[in-house]
Formats: structure tokens, C-alpha cells, sequence
């Protein structure tokens, strides 16, 4: 059998009361890469699992920013120095007329912001991941709960994982390879 | 039946609380020294009580809106606040005898209502048929009948909840409120027309009555943040308030700063580009003297700064700063209004008048001093509402 890298330690709970339960356990104990899979969203489960406010509002701020000063910016340019038209005797510079233009744009970039500043963040997107090479993990879209701690944290110790999860009354656990 | 939810906080203002006493004794103080005004300077007296007068009116009926999109989308979230709104919409009916003194001053404020002015004018001739003095005062009557039976009866349906806990009575404020809110919407547009697009009888706008609305419910929501932390400091419903029913007011005032904005400025710029003389010349007088710099005040701090402000989900429940903002926007308020009416007084720029001031101290003593007179006289919230429990289980999601 050739060799894989331990991707992390996935475990199955029965209802979402074991798997807050878990999560606080899991950050009491000081792991911080880890993450939880569930059919729908628990209410408390981010507080349990102690998630930091997403960031995801600056990045749409800045496009915001960004949509604003680029409408202006633009029709600045067009009206004002490369091509002025004289529009019913109105100022080349006419503030009123350009705020339609310039809030569409910046709920435009917003808006893009929103949706692939989500992607980023989510790193979407990618092909494959090594959670689905478990076939009870599509059981997180039915009626089961996960949670996976991942090789990669600085705590993480094979056997030490694995018998927290039992001790937790996980109801099937198993290693995940990448 | 479920169980009663149960409120540690006592829900009633103390009788023997003088406030009414004190805020009438206020009034009717402000209330006398306008009167003085009228005799020093008419035109300016019925100005300035018409600019107080559409301020709080404004407020109340805005109050009545909000019991009524609340009964109408069986909404759970403001249940522990609603008492506040339907108080105020309960005194509309007695308020319309302090729409008396426009009726009396109508020669001074109304250019239309001179009979020789309207037929030397063939626009004013075509307006006629709706801007004629005898109309002028049906329909006067005819707002104050509608806005005083809807009001008191959403507040009577409330408080037979709380006697009865007669649960079926939601569905009774339900069928008041769904064929009300159209007449409220058609009513506060003519209203609006009436009080205050008239005073340039040559001007019109087919917004103001949306306008007008825009602007009465975001100040309505600074009043009932200033009225909830009012209530909070002297100790009421500080556990039946909580972080989860403030943060949802500064929403509402959040969600109504941009919605005026978004009124007032399609207002004025369609105007602006169509640039039609008839109807840009109200604008013109507004934005030209002292007057531009309460125009471009509004846009500054009626709602640029509120909206920067509120932007931030963590200042919406800011305690601090839901004070502030919603003092600044009953002060851009009755600036806003100001500036919609006195140009046609005073075209050459802003006169601040002590008649401002004092009809404005004068009719909001009175119009708070009723409130407080009623709002004692019941619990400060409907007790046995079926959704009181889930408003009170809400909780502030982060």
C-alpha cells in the first residue's frame, strides 16, 4: 500500500447537542484546526466552536470603496477632460446627475466582493477534498454530524485524538488520508 | 394555552409620576409665549406653529404605520416596544385640535386661499378645485377622523388584550390594520400636500407625500430609541428591552436613513435634470443663500453621517451612539422641515424666530405630556400578546 499523508481525524456524532459538546471540548483543549460538518446550521455551534468574526465585510467595504471612487473617478474622466458635452447648459462637472452611476457601481463591486470574497475565504474552488474520500462523511448531508481535527495543528498527537473521540461517545471514527 | 412568559420588570409607570403635569405645565408655557408671537408678528407665528405642527404629526402617524406593518406580517420582534407606537397613535384624535391654528391662519400661510389672488392667476384658477378653503377644512377633518379612529381603536384592541387575554383580538388589529394602511399611505400624501407642498401653490412634486413619510419615519425611530433609553434610565423595562430589541431599532434607523436619502434625492433629482422652470424653482429658492446651507446639511448629517455611523453591525445596539444619532436626526428633522416651509416666508434666507422655538417647546410638551398621560394609565407593554414569549426569547445572534 503506498504511502498517504494523514490529512486529520474524522468522527461521527448522532445529533447536534454531541457535536457543540465536542466542539467546546476540542477548543477547551486548544485545537484550532479543526472543523465541523453538519446537514444544517447549528444554532451556537460558531460560539461553541469559538469562529472569529468573518472578515468578509472589510473585503466587501473595500470594493465598495472601490466601485464609488472608480464611477467617479471614471466619469470624471469621460465628461470632464476627454470628451465634455454641453447636456441642457449643466456644469461638465454635475455631481447629481453621476450618484445613479456611482451607487449602481458600488453595490455592483459589493456585490462581487460578496460572492467571490466568499469564495477566498472558503478557498473555493477546488476539485476534491480529502473528506470525501470517506463514504460515511456523505452521511453530513443526511442526518450525521462531524467534526475533523487536522494533522496540521501544532497539538495534534494520533492516539491522543483518537481517544478523545471515543471518550466523546463518537459513534464511528476514522483516519483521514489525502 | 402556553405558559404566561414571565417579566421580572415593573410595567407600570408610577401614578403619582408627575411627568404629564410637568411636560402640559411646559406646553402650555411655550404654548403661551407663541401665543404672545401671534400678536408681535402673525405670518411668523402660524409658520412656525405649522413647522411644529407637521414635526410631531409627522411622528404620530408614523407611530400608527409601525403598529400596523407589526400586526399586518404577525411580526414577534417588537412586541415589548409596541405599547410606545400605539400610545401615540391614540392621541391623534385629540391632537387634531392643535391642527385648529393652521385652519385660523390659513390667509397667512395659504397664498392660495385669497380668492382675488387665485383669479388673477389661471395656475392657481386650474388648482382650484382641490385648493379651496371649504375643501381645505374637510379635509383637515376628514385625516384627523381617519388617523383618530384607526389610532384609538389598534390601541383599544391592545389594552382589551391585556384586560381579557383574549388571544383572537390579533386577528381583529390584523383586519384593522390591512385596509388602513392604504388609506394611512393616501391620507399622510394629501396631508403632506396640504400642510406643506401648498405653501408654493405653483410647485408640485408627485413624491412629497413619500417624502414627507420618508422623513416623519426615520425621525420616528430616533424618537422611540430616545424614548426606550428614556425609560430604561428610570429604571422601566430593563430586563423586558434587551441588547436584541435596540439593535433591531437601530436597524429600522439604519434602513430609514438610507431610505430618505433615497426619496429625497430622487426627489430632487429628477427635478434637477428635467430642469422644468415650474418646478425647479422650489429648489432654486432652497438651495440659494443661507437656505443651501441646510440643504447641504441634510445631506451631511441627515445622512451621511448617520449612515457611516450605523454602518458597523456592532454600533447598531451602541448604546451611546443610537443617543447621539437619533438627537442629530430629529435636529436635521425639524431643520428639513424648516427648510420645505419657511422659504415661502422668508426667501432671501434662514430668520430663526424665538417663535420657532417656542411653538416647537409649546406643542411637544403637550404631545409628550399626553403621551405620558395615557402611557401610565396602562401596562408598558401588551402583557398577554400570544407573541410576547418568542420577542422576549429572542436573542442577539452575533
Amino acid at each position: 500500500m503506498e504511502q498517504r499523508n494523514l490529512y486529520g481525524i474524522l468522527a461521527e456524532f448522532d445529533n447536534p447537542k454531541e457535536l457543540i459538546d465536542i466542539s467546546k471540548e476540542v477548543v477547551e483543549l486548544g485545537y484550532d484546526k479543526f472543523d465541523t460538518y453538519s446537514p444544517f446550521p447549528i444554532h451556537g455551534i460558531d460560539k461553541a466552536m469559538k469562529l472569529k468574526k468573518s472578515k468578509l465585510g472589510w473585503i466587501v467595504l473595500g470594493h465598495g470603496i472601490l466601485g464609488f471612487c472608480g464611477a467617479l473617478a471614471m466619469m470624471y474622466f469621460m465628461s470632464v477632460i476627454d470628451y465634455p458635452l454641453n447636456i441642457g447648459g449643466k456644469p461638465f462637472f454635475n455631481v447629481p446627475a453621476w450618484v445613479p452611476v456611482t451607487f449602481e457601481l458600488t453595490i455592483l463591486l459589493s456585490a462581487f466582493g460578496t460572492v467571490f470574497g466568499m469564495f477566498f475565504l472558503n478557498g473555493l474552488p477546488r476539485f476534491n477534498h480529502p473528506l470525501f474520500n470517506i463514504e460515511r462523511f456523505k452521511n453530513s448531508t443526511d442526518d450525521k454530524f462531524f467534526i475533523c481535527i487536522e494533522a496540521s495543528d501544532s497539538k495534534f498527537h494520533t492516539d491522543i485524538v483518537l481517544d478523545l473521540f471515543k471518550n466523546a461517545g463518537a459513534s464511528y471514527i476514522e483516519e483521514v488520508y489525502e | 394555552m402556553s405558559h404566561q412568559p414571565t417579566i421580572t420588570d415593573n410595567l407600570q409607570l408610577s401614578a403619582d409620576s408627575k411627568l404629564p403635569q410637568i411636560l402640559f405645565g411646559i406646553g402650555i408655557i411655550g404654548l403661551l409665549i407663541s401665543a404672545y408671537g401671534y400678536f408681535a408678528d402673525a405670518n411668523q407665528f402660524f409658520f412656525s406653529y405649522l413647522v411644529s405642527f407637521t414635526f410631531f404629526t409627522g411622528i404620530a402617524i408614523a407611530s400608527v404605520f409601525m403598529v400596523m406593518f407589526h400586526h399586518i406580517t404577525k411580526s414577534k420582534w417588537g412586541v415589548v416596544i409596541r405599547r410606545i407606537p400605539e400610545t401615540f397613535g391614540a392621541n391623534l384624535g385629540v391632537w387634531a385640535f392643535f391642527a385648529i391654528p393652521i385652519l385660523l391662519g390659513i390667509h397667512n400661510l395659504y397664498h392660495w386661499s385669497h380668492e382675488d389672488a387665485v383669479a388673477a392667476d389661471k395656475i392657481l384658477k386650474g388648482k382650484s378645485a382641490y385648493l379651496n378653503t371649504p375643501f381645505f377644512i374637510i379635509r383637515q377633518i376628514l385625516y384627523f377622523v381617519i388617523w383618530g379612529f384607526v389610532g384609538h381603536k389598534l390601541y383599544k384592541a391592545s389594552i382589551d388584550m391585556d384586560i381579557t387575554g383574549d388571544w383572537g383580538i390579533s386577528s381583529l388589529m390584523r383586519r384593522i390594520s390591512a385596509p388602513a394602511i392604504p388609506l394611512f399611505g393616501l391620507s399622510i400624501a394629501f396631508a403632506s400636500f396640504d400642510w406643506l407642498m401648498s405653501l408654493d401653490p405653483h410647485w408640485f412634486s408627485t413624491m412629497f407625500g413619500v417624502y414627507f413619510f420618508a422623513i416623519s419615519f426615520q425621525s420616528f425611530w430616533a424618537v422611540m430609541i430616545l424614548m426606550v433609553f428614556f425609560l430604561q434610565r428610570n429604571g422601566y423595562l430593563k430586563n423586558t428591552i434587551g441588547k436584541v430589541h435596540v439593535y433591531d431599532m437601530g436597524a429600522w434607523l439604519f434602513a430609514f436613513t438610507v431610505f430618505y436619502a433615497y426619496i429625497a434625492f430622487a426627489q430632487f433629482l429628477l427635478i434637477y435634470y428635467a430642469n422644468l422652470p415650474e418646478e425647479t424653482l422650489w429648489f432654486y429658492h432652497r438651495l440659494e443663500g443661507s437656505w443651501k446651507f441646510i440643504a447641504y446639511g441634510l445631506l451631511l448629517l441627515r445622512f451621511t453621517l448617520p449612515f457611516l455611523v450605523l454602518l458597523n453591525r456592532e454600533q447598531k445596539h451602541d448604546r451611546k451612539i443610537l443617543t447621539y444619532v437619533s438627537i442629530l436626526v430629529l435636529i436635521m428633522h425639524f431643520l428639513e422641515i424648516y427648510w420645505i416651509a419657511m422659504p415661502t416666508l422668508s426667501a432671501h434666507g434662514i430668520h430663526f424666530s424665538w417663535i420657532d422655538f417656542s411653538t416647537l417647546i409649546g406643542l411637544g410638551g403637550i404631545f409628550f405630556g399626553m403621551f405620558f398621560q395615557r402611557f401610565k394609565q396602562n401596562s408598558m407593554i401588551p402583557e398577554k400578546d400570544p407573541k410576547l414569549g418568542a420577542c422576549l426569547e429572542k436573542s442577539y445572534h452575533q
